[in-house]
């Protein structure tokens, strides 16, 4: 394009018409350029036919509560998916649950080029909402739009309880549509039936922070209270995507196990049994063992307690020591075995061996330093050390396995009470789904 | 996001597994002590282990 040459005529810049209320005279502010069906006086509520240039009054309705206010002004522009909105309407709704009775804000935005969308909130919940291109398919309990399926989430009478601003449709306060909500979050698909007409919505979810910046809004939108229906989970995965994570994850473990398992050498190198005799404790009663070699690395070293005992103990303090380095390790086992009979049965505790593993030794001469004790009606009692080194610590694995289900529980537990929260406002309740908890939160 | 950290987080738990398997760990408490005199071989007496005086539980329901 030439610098001389004229612009292009573009299209009209949007201008509001100014009109004046039949009934009370105050100013009607017409935004929508002959789309709106409706128009509400703000001072008088007074239902006005948009499309008639005297504004034709069509009801007039007493506001039960004069505080209603939009969060939104009528009049406000904001960019919402990339498209400039101008707020032209609100309305309250509200519908009766078991006595209860639950309101919703609904706001008409309206562009001149791409026409009508809706905001709608709900304690702090919003959605973005817009008129379905197509007509999904009812399934019963479930509906179908665009291939995706939606959850048959509530079905009720919704009420319209107050208006303002300027409307696409013929609204009237006080009128009720027979609403049916189905979800697929973050969707929400509705269907609206008004006497023999059936409007379809489709939604998503947003947070009240996106609005308030759409909009530019000062301070800060409510803080939404419980889980609404088509809301993402926090949990943003697929719960049984971390379940066959944490399968595959328990599968290489136990080959990890089997690999160490048969990699241990489990080589013994001490294998004793002694004697302990009360009399003989009298005078010092510990002892060493010959010195035995540790080698091939450092490796646990399990040292394994044997004793007949029968309603007594024996304990044995040990030392492990490096005959080389002075290096030890210091530890006390007990090996004790009680067993009787009363009232409840038959009993049993303790065991008459004892297993204690000690974690990385280093290659080496060592010895063993025994200390016994023994249950002081005990005369004499035998009892069997053995050493064997490189042994696997199965325990390892017991933690490994723990600390692998741990994540994947709380994930799914949170799953769970976020859907049962969501479910538990809608038609269904939670004692009868037990599939939802799982499907929702696939939306990554 | 998180199956991401979850898979990390699995391949770290195996891999200080695999780890501690290969230097020897263990679950059970020992006390570690340095320099031991060489005389304690001689003279088992002479070493007081920390566990000696241990209160032995006396057993029975």
């Amino acid at each position: 394009m030439g610098a001389g040459t004229p612009p292009l005529p573009g299209p009209p810049k949007p201008q509001a018409k100014a009109l004046n209320c039949p009934k009370c005279g105050a100013a009607v502010v017409l935004r929508s350029f002959g789309q709106a069906e409706t128009v509400v006086c703000a001072s008088c509520h007074c239902i006005l036919d948009a499309k008639d240039p005297n504004l034709a009054i069509l009801q007039q309705f007493e506001a039960i509560t004069r505080d209603i206010k939009p969060l939104i002004p009528l009049g406000t522009r904001g960019r919402l998916r990339g498209t400039d909105y101008e707020v032209i309407g609100f309305q309250r709704r509200s519908t009766k649950v078991d006595g209860i009775t639950y309101y919703w804000h609904e706001y008409v935005l309206f562009n001149p080029y791409k026409g009508i969308r809706y905001l709608s909130e709900y304690n702090g919940h919003w959605n973005d909402i817009s008129i379905c291109k197509q007509l999904p398919m009812d399934q019963g309990g479930a509906a179908n739009y665009l291939g995706e399926s939606y959850k048959h989430f509530q079905t009720c009478d919704a009420g319209t309880d107050f208006v303002l601003g300027e409307f696409p449709w013929q609204v009237r306060v006080g009128e009720r549509a027979a609403v049916t909500d189905y979800v697929h979050p973050p969707r929400i698909l509705s269907s609206e039936k008004l006497d023999k007409e059936v409007t379809w919505s489709i939604g998503e979810y947003m947070y009240g922070r996106e609005v308030w910046e759409c909009f530019k809004l000062p301070g800060s939108p409510p803080e939404p209270m419980g889980v609404f229906a088509n809301q993402p989970s926090p949990v943003t995965i697929n719960v049984s995507g971390i379940w066959a994570a944490f399968a595959a994850f328990a599968v290489f473990l136990l080959v990890l196990m089997a690999g160490f398992d048969m990699r241990a050498k489990k080589e013994p190198v001490l294998q004793e049994t002694y004697q302990y005799n009360r009399t003989d404790a009298k005078s010092e009663a510990s002892f060493v063992t010959d010195v035995f070699e540790l080698g091939g690395g450092t490796s646990t070293v399990e040292v394994k307690t044997s004793s007949p005992v029968d309603n007594h103990w024996i304990y044995l303090n040990y030392a492990l020591i490096n005959q080389d380095t002075g290096q030890a390790w210091d530890f006390g086992r007990e090996v004790s075995y009680y067993h009787g009979y009363d009232s409840d049965g038959s009993w049993s505790e303790g065991k008459r061996t004892d297993t204690v593993v000690i974690p990385s030794v280093p290659q080496g001469h060592y010895y063993l330093r025994i200390e016994p004790e023994a249950d002081p009606s005990l005369p004499a009692i035998p009892y069997s050390v053995s050493v064997t080194r490189d042994v696997p610590v199965f325990g390892i694995y017991g933690i490994a396995f723990a600390a692998l289900l741990l994540p994947a529980l709380v994930i799914s537990w949170r799953a769970y009470t976020f859907e049962r929260s969501r479910w538990s406002e809608s038609d269904h309740p939670p004692m009868e789904l037990s599939s939802i908890s799982t499907s929702s939160g696939d939306d990554e | 996001m998180f199956r991401k950290f979850y898979m990390l987080y699995g391949f770290l738990v195996l891999g200080t597994a695999a780890f501690g398997q290969y230097r020897g760990w263990s679950l059970d408490t020992v006390n570690q002590l340095k320099n031991v005199p060489k005389s304690v071989r001689d003279n088992p007496g002479s070493y007081r282990s920390v566990y000696s005086g241990y209160h032995h539980y006396t057993g029975g329901k």
